[in-house]
């Protein structure tokens, strides 16, 4: 191998010319790209702006229609990822790409190097164990199956395994959409650390902090075409959205109108325990009241949040609906018409969607059950499809065609056919362009000004101070704080999703 | 209906036209009525078999119980007019149908509810039945007859017709439009593709899973009572040879076995298509060996074809 560490001529990865079309659609337009050696590089753009085609390029997943990748100066055709690797290009998917039904370990030791006909020589496992340490995922035991983890987990275990590969350029696409603050903080102290190194890092993320904390160099693409390319720090946020969009970041949240504190109670829970991953959580939602959930992973909320739907069972405590108790056993339940409660899951593709399905199938998916309502008729589901602007090339064609951001403007239109008086969210912006992002809340807000209850469980605390107007902390499986008003800050979130009383601590490395 | 008609499902028609056409140059006598009409009536039989298959397989899920829920009822429907006593002969067909429902719950309970996979818990059903069926009749050929109900629903015609084709015919087109305009029809694709998105958009899942096992137990009760009046008897074993044809017929259909895509009226196709193979190699004298060797092929290149054709759309 070329001594290329120190070479600062040379870009490890450039990419002259590059489009990529599918069909009619141009995915990519004469892309000019360039990626060096030391760096982590930003790439930030709304969905469908080409940044998912230009890394699956890089990976060998996809290969150009036109124009030259060209590692170390020297000319590659990457045909396969193993090409790819081979070039020391490794890529963690946004989509996950780790076998359910395998364990741990074994999916590490999937296309690890080395790895092929003959025995596996499980080397590199004691780094990947190294990794999932330092990211905080040590309790993941190597034994378990991936099927049986949690979301984040999963992210985790990935992370681990693209850094096994000892990539000289590591693409993470989304890479920490599903972690929390904390972790997320252990994965970057790494990906600096290799960095140091000199491995070059693609980064793409739809979270501004996180790429105000890690990026060196930043790339906007817009519609297939690269924008701009310019050093962290020479434009601010507001400039960048401009880049992407053409909006302000003010513009982003709707703003928040005064709290009604004398509304209905829609939603009342009280001493809500479930095995020991949910103890004693009691909150009430109002009318018109959006209510945030926050805390680190898996420390109940997802759980507190399923249990309302009726997915729990032998679950604890009392539910009351507009004051009526009442108890939810199934979804079926939940969704009846005098109890008329939504929830839109963490995973889109595997629980709110059946990708193989058209949009409209799926639109009329929730409202069949429903005695009350004609799931055939469209205009049900016209306003808030209206509203959420959903892009698409006709109703009858599979829900998968659909870019993510659209895909869940169809789960939450599916539910808002059933005009449900409190609507459950698990992270519905997770993985989502920032122009999705802008037109979710914005119909969150209306729902809410319109007298819907809504409860947002949330990664992003922007999120859970922009729009919420009371955030609930968990710990652990308790409520540790509940903060409203002035009292939600990012310091005050922060201190309580680590359990800390006062004095903001910071993450550990 | 139209739903259901793919390019896929229309398959086994062309496949069904070619064979009558390249089976007219040995034998001209496949193109008479009679020879035509009879092979109407024997397709039935698999037909009704297929068509419970279906829905199980739209569902995502398999049954390999159809050949002694088959067997069962026409030892259960014979035996029952074998006993003389004319009550006990009137309700052979619907106790032969009732039958087939119960082994479908069974069937559903072990899915749905015991979360077993389908694959082998309907396997082991259908050697519990077997082996009641044995214990019953001492491994002797069960003692009974078919009531005369049974002999004109399988072997019967109007005008020219078969009537067991007919039962077939309203039978799938019935199934057709359950499938195609009611919420059940709906779920049973949804559960298919993705059963946990289903279950989250407020779907009692297993209800569904129930319906659709018991639908395909009395589809196949149904079969076992027709063949037992086309055999005028009942035997041990008499479900064995349809297992395989059963789900080959599904699948060159135009039916997923994965579940979700697909529809009875490729599944129409697919039965005629395997009778008439069989019937036309039969018919032409070809050894075993090759015949078998035969139909293999052409059932891996019809599903070659389904799915190169499903990757050059992808």
């Amino acid at each position: 191998m070329v001594s290329i560490m120190s070479d600062n001529s040379t870009p490890l990865l450039e990419m002259r010319g590059i489009s990529k079309h599918f069909g009619a659609t141009k995915a990519l337009d004469r892309v000019d790209f360039t990626c060096n050696a030391g760096e982590v590089h930003a790439v930030l753009g709304e969905n469908g702006a080409g940044k998912s085609t230009l890394m699956k390029l890089i990976a060998g997943v996809l290969q150009p229609t036109h124009g030259q990748l060209r590692v170390d100066g020297q000319d590659v055709f990457l045909n396969t990822p193993q090409t790819a690797l081979r070039h020391g290009l490794v890529c963690m998917f946004q989509e996950l790409s780790l076998v359910p039904d395998l364990t741990v370990r074994e999916n590490l030791l999937l296309g690890a190097p080395g790895a092929g006909l003959g025995w596996l020589a499980g080397t590199g496992l004691d780094k990947a164990q190294d990794v999932l340490n330092r990211i905080g995922a040590g309790q993941i035991k190597m034994g378990t199956r991936v099927a049986d983890l949690t979301l984040p987990q999963r992210q985790q275990v990935e992370i681990a395994k693209a850094i096994m590969k000892k990539p000289r350029l590591l693409i993470l696409d989304e890479a920490t959409s599903a972690l929390s603050a904390s972790v997320v903080e252990g994965v970057f102290d790494l990906v600096r650390e290799e960095r140091d190194s000199g491995t070059a890092i693609l980064f793409i993320s739809h979270r501004f902090h996180e790429i105000e904390a890690l990026a060196d160099r930043v790339s906007v693409f817009r519609n297939g075409q690269r924008v701009e390319t310019f050093m962290k720090g020479d434009h601010t946020y507001s400039e960048i959205i401009g880049m992407m969009v053409g909006q302000k970041i003010e513009e982003l949240f709707p703003p928040k109108p005064p709290s009604q504190r004398d509304a209905d109670i829609v939603l009342d829970v009280q001493n809500y325990t479930w095995e020991s991953q949910v103890r004693d959580v009691s909150l009430s939602v109002k009318r018109g009241q959006i209510v945030g959930l926050g805390g680190l992973d898996g420390q109940g909320q997802g759980a507190f949040l399923m249990g309302l739907f009726g997915l729990l069972r032998k679950a604890e405590g009392t539910t009351a609906i507009s004051g009526q108790a009442t108890e939810i056993n199934s979804p079926k339940e939940a969704k009846k018409r005098d109890i008329s409660l939504a929830y839109i899951p963490e995973d889109r593709k595997t629980e709110g969607l059946i990708l193989d399905q058209s949009i409209q199938e799926n639109l009329e998916l929730a409202a069949l059950g429903r005695p009350d309502l004609d799931a055939g008729d469209t205009a049900l589901y016209a306003g808030s499809l209206d509203q959420l602007a959903l892009k698409h090339g006709g109703l009858e064609l599979p829900v998968s065609s659909l870019s993510g951001g659209n895909q869940q403007k169809v789960v939450l239109a599916k539910w808002l056919a059933l005009k449900p008086r409190c609507l459950l969210l698990a992270d519905p912006t997770r993985g989502i362009d920032v122009k999705t992002k802008t037109q979710i809340y914005a119909i969150l807000r209306k729902l809410a000004d319109q007298g819907t209850a809504i409860i947002l469980l949330s990664t992003d605390y922007e999120e859970l101070i922009q729009l919420c107007d009371e955030t609930h902390i968990f710990f652990d499986g308790k409520v540790v704080a509940s903060l409203n008003g002035d009292d939600l800050t990012p310091e005050n979130i922060i201190a309580a999703t680590l359990n800390v009383a006062s004095e903001p601590q910071a993450a550990h490395a | 209906m139209l739903r259901t008609v793919s390019i896929d499902s229309l398959m086994p028609y062309i496949g069904v036209v070619l064979l009558v056409i390249a089976g007219s140059f040995f034998f001209p006598q496949v193109l008479s009525a009679g020879y035509l009409s009879q092979q109407l009536q024997i397709a039935a039989f698999l037909g009704l078999l297929a068509t419970g298959a279906t829905i199980v397989i739209l569902l995502g899920h398999i049954d390999l119980s159809v050949p002694w829920v088959l067997t069962g009822a026409a030892i259960l429907s014979t035996a029952l007019v074998g006993s003389g006593n004319p009550v006990l002969s009137a309700i052979a067909v619907p106790a032969a149908l009732a039958f087939g429902a119960l082994i479908g719950i069974v069937n559903g309970i072990g899915v749905a509810i015991l979360r077993i996979p389908s694959m082998v818990w309907t396997l082991a059903v259908n050697s519990m039945l077997l082996g009641l069926a044995v214990l019953n009749t001492g491994g002797f050929n069960p003692r009974g007859e078919a009531s005369p109900l049974m002999i004109a629903m399988a072997s019967g015609d109007i005008l020219g017709l078969p009537i067991s084709f007919l039962i077939w015919i309203a039978l799938s087109i019935a199934l057709a439009g359950f499938l195609t305009r009611t919420p059940f029809g709906r779920y049973l694709r949804s559960i298919g593709f993705n059963e946990k998105a289903t279950f989250l958009s407020g779907v009692s899942t297993p209800s569904v899973v129930f319906t659709a096992f018991a639908i395909a137990g009395m589809c196949s009760a149904l079969g076992g009572v027709m063949l037992a009046g086309y055999a005028n008897q009942a035997y041990q074993s008499m479900g064995d040879p349809f297992l395989l044809p059963t789900i080959a017929a599904v699948v060159i259909g135009g039916t997923s076995i994965l579940g979700g895509r697909g529809g009875l009226f490729g599944t129409i196709g697919g039965a005629l298509f395997i009778t008439l193979l069989t019937s036309i190699l039969s018919v032409m004298q070809i050894e075993d060996a090759w015949r078998n060797i035969i139909f293999g092929t052409i059932i891996l290149v019809m599903l070659l074809f389904q799915t190169l054709r499903k990757g050059a759309a992808a």
